[in-house]
């Protein structure tokens, strides 16, 4: 493995982690709304949330590309005001990472959530808990194995994610270039030993990934 | 304290519970069935739940006014709970389950100290282990203990032994009764063990079916139960229809097939009646000489079935009846099946129920 | 009675007479020259009757599909690299190789962009931040302008600006829907695009040697009528189509 090669691998980790960290706010939030109440358009909200798990990633990444490009509602936006560039920049990975892997870990929250005892909860706010306090101190610890689980299963989609990714980057190793991108433009290039190395590193990180998202997702033997 | 439910609307799913009372008691029981809207009503004074409509005071502070649409918050009601699942937090230890209560604001109610509650409740060797290690009793006074050091102004339990086989029943108890007597906090318990009633309670709302059938002192209830619904619920162990053939002084003439019994006349003037007579005012006896007692049934015992310390004796005196009796009683009369024996039952013993 | 058996003959007498007549074949060319071609098989098939099968895009992908077997009747490719590639493999009929076509390379710029752009030291101005290019390691639109760049030592500076797209169409659309400042793309390629506008010529001198070399692949499914096509391809009516696009003719 050459140092580009490398290079490229720690890209695409720290973009996929950072992508994971990014999304678990407003992931956990809209889990929890989904697991505990029912509010108008909830089953639109599901929908959509389902979405980027069946359509087509090209299609996803088109959308993205609209939106988030220099004429788009929001890209627009952001290169006018904040002088911001978010397609065929790192931003962009972020973004088609983010959009790809959250439902993973909206699913998983929603149902480790689900299994949290809202009796619990409850007790606990008649012990005088507001419900952020309820939310930190009971429902996510109670939550944690569900949601690390997902966690980890978006992480694992968002280091293998390449077809909204080729649709809003270009090849740019060092700024844009993920594993799988790398993958691809090495095959088309006739740079077959690379291609295969990276592969292999591929492998490996999914392994791992998912290997321990599957430890936390195994249901625990009730105490 | 003074606790006021009024114009409680809330449609549950065989009935609408609706509730109208005020309680007083240092110890209240919510007495009925499973499935009366017990727990539905201490849901509602939490605040867990929201009602068509209702109002509840506490203390001259309104909790709920759905007229106002107001409801004030959980965690603002001061008012402590423990479920009939207890609901101890699992990924705690003990002394964090203990503690979470306990934050840096004014305590609603009388403040209660740590190591008051530990020691009246006997908790103290349990502080560091974990939640799922405790047995069913330690649970419980963990829970209780939990809601009392949140130093609340109302406490509502829910079915307090309900999850407990009998021994440990008769040990937790004395503890319910160590907290009404050691910390000044009204309690509100929800409960279908009469039991619990008798002995924790001072005052009682019988609720079945949704709706209060009747409220006030725990004896008055148990003696002179409203109808005939709280009266076989009360657990009057033999319950039969009747007629008053009879009033003379004071005193009616009640048949039931072809016995007759004297009792007490009832307030009202009624015709037919259901005839209450509870299993330990029932005396079996051999010999039976000259004696005080009206009303002198011979009888065959049918069966004989142990209950907890007693014998409950199934007889056939011409209708079923019912007699409690001690164990050495039973070994002394020499009492089986099949024997004929004479059932002693005193005048006003006997309580007669417009039917 | 007589409609389903009429009905029968028909459809049992096309299917045997249809192979017979249409034969398919299929071309894998450069995605800058889609439109020009699109417009002479369309002529072709009328006076035919075979069939041509498209397929567009990067010559260096086109290429790598046919060693890993493609099933290509011909192959008209940006530039002779690819075409060598594949003649170092054994895998065209070099005997109908000839060099067809020529182009210039073209710096674009979205229709409504206020960027003055004369020349290519221009491209390494401050306010041109991204530019997009057939990836220029391989495909051959990308392979030129990077050559043209080095010629004037001006890559260094900017190749940390530069977009690398799959093929050159992908990087006339970059441009033209205005997530880039400029890209580099043949002159036929901005002609077809009206989101773009033309911000400057490679001049000939400065530009290099572009050629578009086509021939039969070997082994090619139907020989005959690719060779056919290829003379087709190489006549005088083509050759007018091809300059109305904006291609130099090398016959």
């Amino acid at each position: 493995m050459t140092a580009v090669e490398w290079q490229i691998v720690g890209f695409t980790v720290w973009v996929a982690a950072l992508s994971t960290v990014m999304i678990l706010p407003f992931g956990l939030a809209l889990a929890w709304a989904l697991a505990r109440a029912n509010w108008p358009g909830k089953s639109l909200v599901e929908t959509l949330i389902t979405l980027p798990l069946v359509m087509p990633p090209v299609a996803v990444g088109l959308i993205l590309l609209e939106v988030f490009g220099r004429r788009g509602a929001l890209g627009g936006l952001l290169h006018d005001r904040l002088n911001l560039d978010v397609i065929f920049t790192w931003r962009a990975v972020l973004l088609a990472l983010s959009v790809m892997s959250a439902p993973l870990l909206i699913r998983s929250a929603r149902v480790a959530f689900e299994e949290v005892n809202p009796r619990l909860e409850q007790i606990a706010r008649t012990l005088g808990a507001g419900g952020w306090r309820v939310f930190f101190t009971i429902t996510v610890p109670l939550a944690a194995r569900g949601i690390v689980g997902g966690m980890l299963l978006a992480f694992a989609r968002a280091l293998g994610e390449f077809g909204a990714t080729i649709m809003v980057v270009g090849y740019m190793p060092g700024k844009t270039a993920t594993i799988s991108l790398a993958i691809y433009e090495n095959v088309q290039i006739g740079e077959d030993a690379r291609a295969y190395r990276l592969l292999a590193v591929s492998v490996v990180l999914a392994f791992i990934a998912v290997w321990g998202s599957e430890f936390f997702l195994r249901r625990k033997k009730t105490a | 304290m003074s606790l006021r439910l009024k114009n409680i609307s809330l449609p549950l799913a065989d009935f609408v519970l609706e509730v109208d009372v005020e309680m007083h008691g240092r110890v209240t029981a919510v007495f009925g069935p499973s499935g009366a809207g017990k727990t539905s009503l201490l849901d509602l004074i939490a605040g867990l739940r929201v009602a068509r409509s209702a109002f509840i005071q506490l203390d001259g502070s309104v909790l709920t006014d759905t007229a106002k649409k107001f409801s004030r918050a959980t965690h603002r009601r001061g008012i402590g709970y423990v479920p009939q699942d207890l609901a101890l937090f699992p990924h705690l230890s003990v002394r964090q389950n203990l503690f979470y209560g306990r934050k840096a604001r004014e305590a609603d109610g009388p403040s209660v100290s740590f190591e008051h509650v530990l020691k009246v409740l006997e908790i103290e060797p349990l502080i560091s282990r974990g939640v799922t290690e405790l047995s069913g009793g330690e649970k419980q006074r963990v829970a209780l203990a939990r809601a009392l050091l949140a130093s609340p102004r109302l406490l509502l339990l829910d079915e307090p032994l309900a999850s407990l086989d009998v021994p440990l029943r008769e040990k937790i108890i004395p503890y319910l009764g160590r907290v009404r007597d050691e910390f000044q906090i009204p309690m509100l318990c929800v409960t279908h063990d009469r039991f619990v009633a008798l002995t924790l309670a001072d005052e009682i709302v019988v609720l079945m079916g949704g709706k209060i059938m009747q409220t006030g002192p725990v004896s008055d209830v148990f003696n002179f139960p409203a109808n005939a619904e709280v009266a076989r619920f009360v657990g009057v162990e033999t319950l039969q229809p009747g007629r008053i053939t009879g009033v003379n002084e004071g005193l009616a003439t009640v048949t039931i097939n072809r016995v007759t019994l004297t009792a007490l006349a009832p307030a009202t003037p009624a015709d037919a009646v259901f005839i209450c007579i509870r299993g330990e005012d029932v005396v079996l006896q051999r010999d039976v000489a000259v004696s005080s007692v009206r009303n002198r049934l011979p009888a065959r015992i049918i069966a004989i079935r142990p209950e907890g310390a007693l014998f409950r004796v199934e007889l056939d005196a011409g209708f079923t009846l019912f007699a409690l009796v001690t164990r050495p009683a039973c070994d002394e009369l020499g009492l089986r099946e099949g024997d004929s024996i004479t059932a002693l039952i005193k005048t006003p013993a006997i309580h007669l129920v417009p039917r | 009675m007589k409609k389903p058996i009429l009905f029968t003959v028909w459809l049992v007498l096309s299917a045997v007479a249809l192979p017979l007549r249409a034969t398919e074949v299929t071309v894998f060319a450069a995605a800058s020259l889609t439109d020009s071609l699109k417009e002479i098989a369309a002529n072709y098939e009328k006076q035919s009757g075979d069939k041509i099968i498209f397929n567009f895009g990067a010559s260096s992908t086109l290429a790598r599909q046919i060693e890993a077997g493609a099933p290509a009747d011909l192959f008209f490719s940006a530039d002779e690299a690819q075409m060598d590639r594949l003649a170092k493999r054994d895998l065209i009929d070099t005997a109908t190789r000839q060099d067809r076509l020529g182009n210039s390379l073209v710096v674009v710029v979205p229709n409504d962009s206020p960027l003055v752009i004369n020349s290519a030291s221009d491209l390494a101005n401050a306010n041109v931040r991204q530019i997009a290019l057939a990836d220029p390691r391989a495909v051959p639109a990308g392979v030129y302008a990077k050559a043209w760049l080095e010629k004037l030592r001006l890559w260094p500076a900017i190749e940390p600006k530069v977009i690398p797209t799959e093929n050159v169409r992908a990087a006339l659309a970059a441009v033209a829907s205005g997530n880039v400042d400029a890209g580099v793309v043949y002159k036929t390629d901005a002609a077809i695009s009206k989101r773009v506008k033309i911000a400057c010529e490679v001049p000939r001198a400065d530009g290099p040697d572009i050629r578009y070399p086509m021939a039969r692949v070997k082994g090619s499914p139907q020989p005959e009528a690719a060779k056919k096509f290829l003379d087709c391809l190489a006549s005088k009516e083509a050759g007018q189509i091809f300059m109305r696009y904006g291609f130099l003719l090398r016959q």
